[in-house]
């Protein structure tokens, strides 16, 4: 067996197809679960409305699924697309590629399916609103698919554009660091992002009327629980496009490596903690939706406070990349 | 499988700068923009008290598409807005159905047809924020809750762009490419037109709803 850099491009590549794919499964499978599992209890709750229920959750675990046609989209980009003649580093590039997919579409998978049983189960109790219950799921469950999202772009990136330029050396660190600081920070974003859609659509089903604030609250709050995976996206785009001096010694790559481990891994938690804030907050504008302006405050406050660590994390990745 | 990510495009130079047109985006753009015009005169044309079957159809579009602009923007905005709603609405639908059509392909597939809907989104939700809030209210929103968290909610603004555009070209793309796979892998046989429903129909229809809600919602939010 010959290792040139062909054959190794080509592992990479088939290596980062299975890992995306893989992972990619894991996530939207257990949030289509979750979804299908609140409509079981629903219908038992009120069997005329099993088939409003039933329409309601098929449209809610289609939408799950997003999550992880943007995996299988980049592991078939990864499969079949032709990269002979490719330098080196591309396998970097390809192997980076498919862990960011991967790993990013877990949380969003599991986050997008809250909404979708909330909706179902908010049927059974709230048969009236029907059609604003479905409208709040498909938004909720949209706009927590965007770290996903911004996982499927640095992905594209990393396959598309070409890095001969880059030298090996430090570069192969910095393209999967790049990878995996998206890929990871947007676990705990996408999985917050759903905490608080499940929460509205809840909270439509417990006040009608409250509706406007119930959305308004819901996407200041996800879109605040998706400054984490924004900080990984950032600290991915300066990994791409920062030109990177050649060195020998193994110190440099470490750094950059670490440095998307470090703001990937330190994204997780404050995308959790953040999205179980703005729940919180959503859950009590339908409860008392007069004070929805104070709530909305101690909501960002409370957020901004958990969200520190994520700029820790960030900080000391800056430090890694540009002062190391 | 060698048609995978091959686009026929059209250069042309002025002075320094080169433009490429993807041209099978065009030509489907424009069948789209066809098939939409001849829809409208036929819902349209012989209007009577006692409706033929096409105008109910029109109608119902159009009722429940200023239904759900008003819920999200209320009754003064939404006579201003739900016509645009209508037609963002019914332009991704034709769009993402056109693909079931053999030789046919969707624009939305081309990433260019979604940012552009989406940078038309944003920028007609931020005209409609200064004008509702003031310009010296507009900006200072970008300042909540703390002053420094501007750099934060500026590329919070701008990834709203990127998400509502990647999200419709992603499913699309998605459901293309599986098609374009499973078709190949099965010889064609039994499994196409079942992908076909789910892909162009099902997700076409739920994801061209999600697009135009979105920017419903991101108007509202920048109104209120």
């Amino acid at each position: 067996m010959q290792w040139n850099p062909e054959t190794i491009v080509a592992v990479a590549a088939y290596t980062g197809a299975g890992i995306c794919m893989g992972f990619g499964a894991v996530g939207a499978a257990i949030g289509e679960g979750y979804t299908a599992a609140q409509a079981n209890h629903a219908v038992s709750r009120n069997t005329d409305l099993s088939g409003d229920i039933f329409k309601n959750m098929l449209v809610g675990q289609a939408v799950a699924e997003s999550a992880s046609i943007f995996a299988l989209v980049i592991a078939i980009l990864l499969m079949f697309l032709n990269f002979q003649g490719a330098p080196l580093i591309k396998a970097a590039a390809l192997l980076g590629a498919g862990l960011c997919m991967g790993l990013g579409a877990l949380g969003s998978g599991i986050g997008s399916g809250l909404p979708g049983g909330q909706a179902c189960f908010g049927i059974a109790r709230q048969p009236a609103v029907t059609g604003r219950l479905t409208t709040n799921m498909l938004i909720g469950s949209a706009v927590c698919q965007t770290p996903a999202i911004f996982a499927m772009v640095v992905a594209l990136l990393l396959i598309f554009i070409d890095f001969s330029r880059l030298p090996l050396q430090p570069g192969w660190a910095a393209l999967i660091g790049a990878g995996l600081s998206t890929g990871l920070a947007a676990i705990g974003s996408g999985y917050g992002g759903g905490v608080a859609a499940g929460a509205s659509c809840e909270g439509v089903a417990r006040q009608p009327l409250a509706v406007g604030p119930l959305t308004t609250t819901m996407l200041v709050g996800q879109a605040v629980a998706q400054t984490p995976a924004i900080f990984g996206l950032l600290v991915s785009f300066i990994l791409l496009f920062r030109g990177i001096p050649a060195s020998e010694s193994l110190a440099p790559a470490m750094a950059l490596l670490s440095a998307g481990l470090c703001t990937g891994l330190g994204g997780i938690g404050p995308g959790i903690g953040n999205g179980q804030v703005a729940g919180g907050a959503v859950r009590w504008v339908a409860r008392n939706s007069a004070i929805a302006g104070d709530l909305m405050r101690v909501m960002l406050v409370g957020q901004a406070v958990s969200q520190s660590t994520a700029i820790y994390a960030m900080v000391v990745s800056l430090v890694l990349i540009f002062v190391v | 499988m060698g048609e995978l990510g091959r686009i026929h495009q059209l250069l042309v130079s002025i002075g320094d700068y080169r433009l490429a047109i993807n041209l099978e985006v065009v030509v489907m753009t424009w069948i789209v923009i066809f098939a939409l015009v001849v829809f409208g005169l036929a819902t349209s044309r012989r209007r009577s008290l006692l409706p033929a079957p096409i105008q109910v159809l029109g109608e119902i579009l159009v009722s429940q598409l200023y239904g759900l602009t008003e819920d999200a923007l209320g009754a003064d905005l939404a006579r201003k807005y739900a016509p645009l709603v209508t037609a963002l609405f019914l332009f991704l639908l034709v769009s993402n159905w056109l693909g079931i059509i053999p030789h046919l392909e969707e624009p939305t597939k081309d990433l260019n047809t979604p940012l552009a809907l989406g940078l038309m989104g944003f920028v007609i939700a931020h005209w409609a924020g200064i004008r509702s809030k003031g310009f010296k209210a507009y900006i200072l929103e970008y300042f909540q809750p703390i002053f420094f968290m501007l750099p934060l909610n500026l590329i919070g603004e701008f990834a709203k762009i990127v998400s509502i555009s990647f999200r419709l070209f992603g499913n699309i793309m998605g459901g293309s490419i599986i098609i374009l796979v499973v078709s190949y892998l099965s010889w064609n046989i039994i499994l196409p037109p079942l992908l076909n429903a789910f892909f162009g129909l099902f997700v076409g229809t739920i994801q061209a709803f999600v697009f135009t809600m979105l920017t419903v919602v991101y108007i509202a939010v920048q109104v209120k």
